[in-house]
């Protein structure tokens, strides 16, 4: 029973967060080249040097095997710690993980068709298979009723349909996207594994924020022409694009 | 058995204490056994309200603890009969209540009264969970402004799903809104929130609405629950809400500006002051 966990056995509880986080997008897998090239950044910017967690993203380096040991290595040695790795290759994500840091797929999907995306009721799997296409999403949820200020609502993998509202304060969340039937005044994040096809969908909007892969707008950053209308969300050269439902 | 009532808002100085004096009183002048226990353990206020003070001796911690009965504890109200108050500890704090023992003291009860009202502090902490935990129905009091309905939206929240009902899959708490301190001529001005924006947002069944009242402070600082003035609008408007919760279906008064004609002063619904 919930009530029974008091803050004395409560070891930790799990929460969603966005934080900043540096990209350190590597273009060579050099270890020599990426030292030579710090001591140069550090007598600029020695406050940058402070024990920052970094992400190595190694979708630029074209090279099956990485000296990602060294290159941490490096990057320790100048005060830069590499928290996780994006991209590359299978070795690459096995080594990542033999030195203790996490792996993010790739961001890398841009020049696909900017077009909305029309979801499929249920595509067989082995037609979503071929590279390029859209993913399945499975593990899609529908919530009905009001979500309420303090709750949260996910689909981890898949789409999120809520039938009623979702009120200031509140946070619905989806792997693909978020379709609200209803008015839209807490939160809305799609695509939070880094899917950028993904849209947010709903009645009134009001939302005190659009997510779509990370990429976010506030409620003061929308235009108020849009508030209280029908809206759809798509993330558009990495901009939210906000366009009415007609 | 006893219908238990929890009189909750999330956010303090609401009216919860107020509501829950008024509340429980009407339900005893009604004819029904009821108790009402003041769970803001550490802030005690409900005694203040019911004009107890004097005679508190046992309280809701010590019953818990073992070290008093239940009868000693309870204390007899001397206007209504039917009415009886368990009053909160002073000098203790919240993390004296135990699950386990809030049970058995509404077990215990449940025996005996109709209703058991329950007083919850504001927050959403220990005592405001403890005191939502084992009830039936909820009161939730709102004032016409945005963080009071926010914070009513997340204790909505606690009730579907922090309650026994909500964790043993039974029918949900039945959930009513009370709105206090509305003030129609405020309303029309943009001040407040008006009633339709609250009911939207809350999207609960609405119990009672009270109108800001010189009568309710008047009624707290003499220690008689203000639903005794029956000549004020806030008294008349928490017996329209006693009704209500007894089932009954009674058109809402006071949402409107109050008219300044004759007729209307003659005839109207309640003395403004």
């Amino acid at each position: 029973m919930s009530l029974n966990r008091d803050r004395a056995d409560t070891a930790f509880t799990f929460k969603g967060g966005m934080l900043p986080m540096t990209v350190m997008e590597l273009a060579s897998g050099d270890p020599e080249r990426i030292r030579a090239q710090l001591t140069g950044k550090i007598s600029q910017a020695p406050a940058f040097f402070q024990h920052t967690p970094v992400v190595l993203s190694v979708e630029q380096v074209d090279e099956p095997h990485l000296a990602l040991e060294r290159i941490c290595a490096v990057c320790r040695a100048h005060k830069l710690l590499p928290v996780a790795v994006r991209g590359g290759s299978d070795p690459v994500k096995q080594s990542a993980w033999a030195l203790g840091l996490g792996w993010f797929p790739p961001q890398e999907n841009r020049p696909r068709a900017v077009e909305p995306r029309v979801v499929e009721p249920e595509e067989p799997a082995e037609a979503a298979l071929p590279a390029g296409t859209v993913e399945t999403m499975p593990g899609g949820r529908i919530h009905r009723g009001t979500v309420r200020s303090g709750q949260q609502v996910s689909a981890p993998e898949g789409d999120l349909v809520v039938i009623g509202a979702v009120n200031p304060g509140a946070e619905v969340l989806a792997a693909g996207n978020v379709h609200v039937y209803g008015p839209l005044r807490g939160r809305a994040l799609a695509g939070i594994h880094g899917n950028r096809e993904a849209g947010i969908f709903c009645h009134d909007l009001h939302a005190e924020l659009l997510s779509i892969a990370g990429t976010y707008k506030r409620l003061e950053d929308i235009d108020p022409r849009m508030l209280g209308c029908s809206v759809q969300v798509q993330l558009k050269e990495d901009q939210l694009r906000i366009s009415a439902l007609t | 058995m006893a219908k238990i009532i929890v009189v909750t808002s999330g956010k303090g100085g609401v009216g919860k204490t107020t509501s829950a004096a008024a509340i429980a009183t009407g339900l005893a002048l009604r004819g029904n056994k009821t108790v009402v226990i003041d769970f803001d353990v550490g802030l005690r206020n409900l005694d203040l309200i019911m004009g107890c003070e004097r005679r508190v001796v046992y309280d809701l911690v010590n019953v818990i603890q073992g070290e008093a009965g239940l009868k000693q504890a309870l204390i007899r109200d001397k206007r209504t009969e039917n009415l009886h108050i368990l009053p909160a500890s002073q000098t203790r704090d919240k993390e004296a209540l135990t699950l386990e023992g809030v049970e058995k003291v509404l077990a215990d009860l449940a025996g005996e009264f109709d209703y058991i009202i329950c007083d919850s502090p504001a927050g959403i902490e220990r005592g405001a969970q403890l005191a939502l935990y084992f009830a039936d129905e909820a009161v939730v009091v709102t004032n016409p402004e945005v963080s009071s309905v926010r914070d009513s939206d997340r204790i909505l929240g606690l009730l579907s799903s922090k309650s026994r009902r909500a964790e043993q899959g039974q029918d949900p708490i039945k959930e009513h809104l009370l709105i206090t301190r509305y003030n129609p001529n405020r309303v029309d001005d943009g001040d407040m929130l008006n009633l339709e924006d609250i009911r939207e947002i809350l999207a609960i069944d609405l119990v009672g609405l009270i109108p800001e009242s010189e009568a309710v402070l008047r009624a707290s600082n003499q220690g008689v629950p203000v639903i005794h003035d029956d000549k004020s609008d806030a008294g008349q408007a928490y017996a329209d809400t006693v009704s209500r919760l007894m089932g009954e279906d009674v058109p809402l008064r006071f949402q409107l500006v109050q008219k300044k004609g004759l007729i209307a002063r003659m005839f109207g619904g309640g003395n403004r002051r």
